[in-house]
């Protein structure tokens, strides 16, 4: 049996069980969508540059929640289910299951940040050209990735109670500060002076850089200082979450 | 030719201070039905865990079809239930049967399985509604569904009833023939009914190991109850026949004749006495 086949097959069930939830689709992968269109649309639709910049920041929002429901609530609730303990005994190695999860919210933060993107091409003077969202797609792989590292520390330093309500606030705290939702320019004085520094910012920074605003460099450094970090956090949490429950 | 499956030896485990398993050392032959029993707490769940590769052993030596459980590779030869029974709410049976049926390159037919164990018609429901029934029966075929030579069930009827738990003993037995299994539960009952040999676990260590019928001498006695002329009676006795002969000869007064075999605590109980 090829590795191959069996992410698939992971795959697949990790994403049929989560698209048949409205409870998870509604959140995840239509509120991005929808508070675009609520919030931001009357002032994208003025101009291109602001239609470039608010549609690439909500498509930061769209790939942080789903990362942090994806990774965080999902390691969050699954590490202690029968189920899980059962998948252990089944012949496929630890890396199948934890590629099958990439794989999932990969399929998730593409159907997300999709719906923005395909919102903001039909109510918004937005001009990026094929190989400007190829960049994009490509700066969201990576810029995804201290996200997915965050999310994996919450899941396993979270209880499968805790992990909603911590998810959703640091979602839609770090959105706010990270200066997704209006420009950073009119945050309040001591959220902007933090403003910067916020993973959601950095990656907001790299994503308008594809649109000709501010440089490349600085916020992939200050991603990978997150990713770093949150690497740390995530592998000492499952090292735990191990220890705890297969030692 | 006899051909080991598992094996265990000096097998030790601990969780901080206590000790599950303290120097088990049992193997498991080829086409044997082997029925784990034990009062709770005895390490039969940890036995169960380290023989599933999910947690390693402390010491000892522990080998599934010569390699180590942990490796995936080789618990291809390997099927088990999920304990308890909670499978993903939103799919369907008939999903949950494919998936795991993929990572056995020679898999059963799916369908066939599915029919086997009476899920055929629930093939496309969804696990969130299935009873308590259905979810032990789709858990008992999953373990099969791989057609693997071995196979672990744990406690495979525990809250069916006689009639259902009866029918899949049917089903375990056929299955059964060319493999074999591994199970753990809580009826002597169904020990004696599917096991080709039973183990006996109390306190991490090992108390017997032999034939049902061996076991059945051990703790052969029955309990009869009934009512005298003075009240209430109860007696232990290795022959319910002679005893109610004696009684019957003797003119004793007697109504409402019980005969109750001992339960597999007691029986653990009269095992264990000699080492309390």
């Amino acid at each position: 049996m090829n590795s191959l086949a069996l992410v698939r097959a992971h795959a697949r069930v990790g994403f049929l069980d989560l698209i048949r939830w409205p409870g998870y689709v509604v959140p995840t992968v239509v509120f991005p969508a929808m508070f675009y269109v609520l919030f931001d649309l009357p002032f994208a639709r003025r101009s291109v540059p602001i239609a470039d910049a608010t549609a690439l920041a909500f498509i930061v929002f769209a790939i942080a929640g789903v990362t942090f429901y994806q990774f965080g609530v999902g390691i969050a609730q699954e590490r202690g289910r029968p189920w899980e303990r059962y998948i252990r005994t089944l012949p496929a190695p630890a890396s199948v299951r934890f590629a099958a999860r990439i794989g999932v919210a990969l399929a998730f933060g593409i159907m997300t940040a999709s719906l923005v993107a395909l919102t903001a091409r039909a109510f918004t003077p937005i001009d990026l050209s094929i190989s400007q969202w190829l960049r994009v797609f490509v700066y969201c792989l990576a810029g995804g990735v201290p996200f997915v590292l965050i999310g994996i520390s919450l899941g396993y330093w979270v209880s499968a109670r805790a992990a909603v309500p911590i998810a959703t606030a640091l979602n839609l705290l770090l959105a706010y500060a990270g200066g997704l939702w209006m420009p950073p320019s009119d945050l309040p004085r001591f959220v902007a002076a933090i403003s910067p520094y916020l993973p959601t910012r950095e990656f907001a920074e790299l994503l308008w850089s594809v649109a000709g605003s501010g440089e490349t460099l600085r916020p992939l450094f200050g991603l990978a200082a997150y990713a770093a970090l949150f690497g740390i956090a995530a592998t000492v949490g499952y090292r735990r979450d191990e220890r705890k429950r297969y030692a | 030719m006899q051909e080991t499956v598992l094996t265990f030896v000096d097998v030790a485990k601990s969780y901080g201070d206590v000790r599950a398993l303290h120097s088990l050392s049992v193997a498991v032959q080829r086409d044997e039905i082997v029925a784990l029993l034990g009062p709770n707490g005895a390490g039969k769940t940890t036995a169960l865990e380290i023989a599933l590769g999910l947690r390693a052993a402390d010491g000892g030596r522990v080998r599934l079809f010569g390699g180590s459980p942990q490796s995936a590779a080789t618990r291809r030869r390997l099927g088990a239930t999920p304990q308890e029974t909670g499978f993903p709410d939103m799919l369907r049976v008939e999903e949950i049967a494919a998936f795991v049926a993929e990572h056995y390159p020679s898999h059963a037919p799916i369908g066939a399985t599915l029919e086997r164990f009476g899920l055929a018609e629930l093939a496309k429901r969804r696990a969130q509604t299935l009873s308590g029934g259905e979810s032990r029966r789709l858990a008992l075929a999953l373990a099969f569904i791989g057609d693997p030579e071995f196979v672990v069930l744990d406690e495979p009827t525990t809250g069916l009833d006689v009639e259902s738990r009866r029918r899949l003993w049917e089903v375990v037995r056929n299955l059964g023939s060319r493999r074999s299994i591994l199970f753990t539960t809580h009826y002597l009952e169904e020990a004696e009914a599917l096991a080709t040999r039973i183990l006996v676990l109390d306190r991490g260590q090992l108390l017997f190991d032999g034939a049902p019928r061996t076991l059945r001498g051990l703790i052969g006695g029955r309990r009869l109850s009934y009512v005298g002329a003075d009240g209430p009676v109860s007696v232990t006795t290795q022959d319910a026949d002679a005893y109610i002969r004696a009684m019957v000869n003797g003119a004793v007064v007697f109504s409402d004749l019980e005969i109750v075999r001992p339960s597999l605590e007691e029986a653990f109980l009269t095992l264990t006495g000699g080492s309390q």
